[in-house]
């Protein structure tokens, strides 16, 4: 089991290209050769982490952060809509392994 | 433009037997030899509105279907397939031929072909829209397709879908449709009219049967035809016809695990199919009835623009 406390990082290397349709976006690994399909999320933490390696405290705290900018976005002049999100860490962890199983991040 | 049905049957034989029979199918130009009769015959019924190439010029591929010497020659007579002087499949028996040349034809494209995205699925196209049908064996996609074809849709392909990388367009490879079993009878009886070669009992598929493809499919070959939807069919008893809609990305997965050389081709692959799922609706189709499955076909093209 990773260590929550270890950072993690996109696999090196590899140069990653996508279409994003609604709520899905295939990816095409090109160090792999091979396309997934996943998540707006787990395609935010694959930027997030190209740009800024982290640990899943960090990840968190940030795709709050991203959620919440979003959802004020949504409600801009109605101040009082905007929802804060709590991530549920595990499942940040859950996704991230997800990831690595797919050769598309590795822990530092 | 010459057709095959401009030899006769012995000028047919004679280059099947000699410098070898040029024809075209699609963008391809297949140069076939081979020394069994009724092959010959087979495919002056099912090949004769192909264009036909003056020998020794170039072809695309290089196949020969030919019976062994000896004793094989008489004892359980056997048909063995030579591309380029390499035997990649064990021989069959004789009586096999015809099919075996289909099947020999299609590994050709599927593992050569690669300038273009090549899927196995039927297309066929009505209106000016190419519907493309992805499909593993069993699904029923070839009934519907040879049904589609018998209602006047035009046939690109009963097998490998061809798309183009330049621009994502769909060309044709118009060749007979394969029907295996029971799909025979249904269509023969859906639409009497129907031109069939030789049945072929006791192959690695069972029972099959080609299906000539229409005059006007093949002489629209050049035509290239723009996705207008990507529909999975599936063959149900007793379901009623059924078009349901699946998201582009599942679409774009499902089409690349039915695509022969997607992985091949790397990215090239990735942005050619990005391409043509971006133009296509994606849908999964259920039936049991092909009357049923021609009025929701018709009315996903709509009418003529």
């Amino acid at each position: 089991m990773h260590d929550a406390r270890h950072p993690w990082r996109v696999t090196e290397g590899q140069m990653l290209r996508r279409c994003e349709w609604d709520d899905e976006v295939v990816l095409f690994n090109d160090l792999s050769g091979a396309t997934h399909l996943l998540s707006p999320t787990a395609c935010w933490l694959l930027d997030r982490l190209a740009v800024n390696p982290d640990d899943v405290p960090g990840l968190a705290t940030a795709l709050e952060a991203e959620l919440a900018a979003q959802a004020a976005s949504d409600h801009a002049g109605n101040a009082d809509g905007a929802d804060s999100a709590n991530i549920d860490h595990a499942l940040l962890a859950e996704l991230l392994a997800d990831l690595h199983s797919l050769d598309l991040v590795a822990p530092c | 433009m010459l057709t095959v049905s401009s030899l006769t049957p012995t000028q047919l034989r004679a280059r099947l037997r000699g410098p070898g029979l040029d024809f075209q199918t699609g963008p391809f130009i297949n140069r076939l030899h081979s020394n069994i009769p009724h092959l010959a015959d087979g495919l002056a019924v099912l090949y004769g509105e192909y264009p036909l190439h003056e020998s020794g010029g170039f072809a695309n591929f290089h196949l020969d279907l030919s019976q062994p010497g000896g004793l094989r020659r008489w004892w359980r007579p056997q048909v063995r397939f030579d591309q380029d002087g390499q035997h990649p499949f064990k021989p069959l028996p004789v009586a096999q031929a015809q099919p075996f040349c289909e099947w020999m034809m299609n590994w050709c494209v599927s593992n050569r072909a690669h300038g273009y995205l090549i899927v196995h699925a039927a297309v066929i196209e009505k209106n000016g829209r190419a519907i493309i049908l992805p499909a593993p064996p069993g699904s029923g996609k070839s009934t519907l397709c040879a049904a589609l074809v018998c209602r006047g849709w035009r046939l690109l392909s009963d097998e490998l879908a061809l798309v183009r990388h330049a621009d994502g367009m769909l060309v044709p490879l118009p060749r007979p449709v394969s029907l295996k079993n029971r799909s025979i009878d249904v269509i023969r009886a859906f639409s009497p009219d129907a031109v069939f070669g030789a049945i072929v009992h006791g192959t690695m598929k069972g029972t099959v049967g080609l299906m000539r493809a229409p005059a006007d499919s093949i002489r629209r070959a050049a035509q290239v035809a723009t996705s207008h939807a990507i529909v999975f069919p599936q063959w149900e008893a007793d379901a009623p016809a059924m078009l349901e809609p699946l998201s582009r990305g599942q679409m774009f997965m499902r089409v690349a695990d039915n695509s022969f050389n997607y992985t091949l081709i790397g990215a090239q692959g990735f942005e050619t199919l990005a391409a043509l799922a971006q133009r296509s609706a994606g849908y999964t189709f259920r039936y049991s009835k092909l009357e049923q499955a021609m009025e929701v076909f018709d009315a996903l093209v709509g009418n003529p623009p």
